[in-house]
């Protein structure tokens, strides 16, 4: 919830915001009304991925700037499928 | 633990009891026969992967049984949500990270409860103090290598983010994406354990955090709950 709080008053501030989440977490954060909320079908704790799978981790980034740009309206959710 | 011993006391041991470990804590709150469910698809699926190796399947099916706990609403709901817009090309922006998984840069301690060098096993022990205590922002400069970085989080398995930051705390992929020019990266990045009282942090914390970063020249911020 921290994290979903978080978004809520950095918007309310003017700052932009994108999270990303495993998707364990997504039921709680979507209620929340967050911004941008990009889900990744990891397990808690390992949100971009496994350790040492950098190409993963990439991607999931360059998946959360794409939010970022693109988001037009509050709320706008993405789920990224596996690896 | 004593013997014999009751289902639910073994299922309910692995949320910080007597065989705590955070990536099974969920099975405290599933009725004893979802849990029994999971112990069963669990080591079939090992079984699979005594064959084939591939381990995609069982962090999958973890991870379905975290979300069947984790998913269930809180009482934090909103109809309407703020939504800031990007006022410039990405290329333009000054993106900061902030991530809820604990890091802190060696030396540079947060010290819970004034305790320095308080271990991941205290954390976890301590975990009902951090939900009700306040939160201390980290800022970690974006150069950190990744062996100066800690990492301390009483609410969930840090084994992952102590082998690999990246896995929650994306410093690596960020430095070589505004290598490119995709981004800029904000000097620093910021972290705090997210397993925090939430009515400071709403009240206080999260505002000041807000000024600081944007008096700082952030201008978009990725954010990692974890």
């Amino acid at each position: 919830m921290s994290v979903g709080h978080i978004a809520r008053i950095f918007e309310a501030a003017g700052l932009p915001t994108v999270i990303v989440a495993a998707l364990p977490f997504r039921g709680r954060l979507e209620p929340m009304a967050p911004p941008r909320l990009l889900v990744t079908a990891h397990p808690m704790g390992r949100v971009f991925g496994a350790p040492g799978d950098s190409h993963r981790q990439r991607r999931v980034v360059e998946a959360a700037l794409g939010l970022l740009e693109e988001a037009r309206r509050n709320p706008t959710v993405r789920e990224m499928a596996g690896s | 633990m004593t013997f014999p011993e009751t289902f639910e006391d073994f299922k309910n041991s692995f949320s910080y009891g007597a065989r705590s470990d955070l990536n099974f804590k969920f099975l405290k709150h599933l009725p004893p026969e979802e849990a029994a469910d999971f112990f069963q698809e669990l080591l079939w699926l090992l079984g699979d992967f005594l064959d084939d190796g591939q381990s995609d399947r069982l962090a999958a099916a973890l991870t379905r049984w975290q979300s069947r706990v984790y998913s269930r609403p809180t009482s934090w709901e909103y109809d309407h949500g703020p939504f800031a817009p990007l006022e410039r090309p990405l290329e333009e922006t000054t993106l900061a990270l902030l991530t809820s998984s604990g890091h802190y840069v060696a030396g540079d301690d947060p010290r819970p409860f004034g305790i320095e060098g308080m271990s991941q096993a205290q954390a976890e022990a301590r975990i009902g103090d951090f939900i009700k205590g306040e939160p201390t922002l980290s800022n970690i400069p974006v150069e950190t290598p990744a062996e100066n970085l800690r990492v301390r989080h009483g609410g969930y398995d840090v084994r992952a983010a102590q082998r690999d930051p990246n896995t929650v705390f994306p410093l690596g992929p960020l430095r070589a994406l505004a290598a490119q020019g995709r981004i800029r990266l904000h000097s620093k990045a910021y972290s705090f354990v997210g397993a925090t009282a939430q009515t400071p942090l709403l009240n206080k914390h999260a505002p000041r955090w807000a000024s600081e970063l944007k008096e700082a020249g952030v201008q978009a911020v990725l954010l990692v709950p974890v």
